[in-house]
């Protein structure tokens, strides 16, 4: 047994501090895996990146009063809004923090999701070698666009 | 030699052909970027060729090795400590962005670059909100031959 663990830096996350509109898009083929097998598996047989390229969030922040872009601060929030992952889509609310510091926001996230909810068959072959819930971590740094 | 032996032996060599292959598929490296020879395009056509006819150009490009060049917009480094190089595109505030395989000093911005690496494709920004969206290259590598 071993930790399946893949990053992905090819993401664009755009946040709308006046309405709290918040979405993210990420290629699928750019998870990158410590073995080149993990990857393979990963884009062929359960992501199927060819034929879904993309994964995409589309929510908003559910307390956006409590939220003050303008003050320095840590703010835990909940994201409400629809995940989009092989071609399946479902509503998710998850937890995060957003960090306000000098000006620049960045947000994490950490949550679970179930590949089979997404329609990504696992085979049976490897079934006991991988979990039924993947944890997903968000890390992102925004800057301002006027 | 007895039947007996040569099955066994015939078994054995099965065996270890099977774990070796199995050896072998497990720690096979990842795809050769940086003496790979890449598909040469500038900056500009390869942004064009995604905002024209994605299709065509996902083709063309994604997961294939290219060998872009233009100019460098800007330098920075991304969550995981890896060296991000924008290059400039026609459309203002759209970039080929570059993930490097290897930090390197000998790319300053505003000058030409040429950076070979795994095209992933192109994420579509928001036109509500005027910002467009980005071509992304991985395992990139500065291209100096």
């Amino acid at each position: 047994m071993e930790d399946i663990k893949a990053d992905n830096n090819q993401v664009i996350s755009i946040v709308n501090t006046a309405t709290g509109d918040l979405q993210f898009s990420l290629l699928n083929n750019a998870f990158h895996f410590k073995k080149a097998l993990m990857e393979e598996h990963f884009n062929e047989d359960y992501i199927e990146s060819a034929k879904y390229p993309k994964s995409t969030f589309k929510g908003t922040i559910s307390n956006l009063k409590d939220m003050n872009f303008g003050k320095d601060g840590i703010y835990n929030v909940t994201v409400s809004g629809n995940l989009s992952i092989h071609g399946v889509t479902k509503e998710v609310s998850v937890p995060g923090k957003l960090t306000i510091k000098k000006g620049s926001i960045s947000a994490t996230s950490t949550f679970k999701i179930k590949p089979k909810d997404y329609n990504i068959k696992i085979p049976a072959g490897v079934k006991n070698n991988i979990a039924e819930t993947v944890e997903l971590t968000v890390n992102c740094t925004y800057e301002k666009k006027n | 030699m007895s039947r007996k032996r040569i099955i066994l032996i015939a078994a054995i060599c099965i065996v270890l052909a099977a774990a070796i292959t199995g050896y072998m598929l497990w720690n096979k490296p990842h795809k050769e970027v940086k003496d790979a020879s890449g598909v040469k395009i500038t900056a500009t056509e390869l942004y064009n060729n995604f905002i024209t006819d994605s299709a065509k150009a996902r083709t063309l490009y994604t997961d294939k090795v290219v060998q872009v060049t233009g100019e460098v917009a800007r330098l920075a480094l991304n969550q995981q400590d890896q060296q991000i190089i924008l290059i400039k595109t026609p459309v203002s505030g759209a970039y080929i962005n570059c993930t490097m395989e290897e930090k390197t000093n000998a790319v300053k911005e505003g000058a030409s670059v040429t950076v070979k690496g795994i095209c992933s494709g192109y994420i579509s920004g928001d036109a509500e909100m005027g910002l467009p969206g980005d071509v992304f290259l991985v395992r990139g590598y500065p291209f100096t031959k």
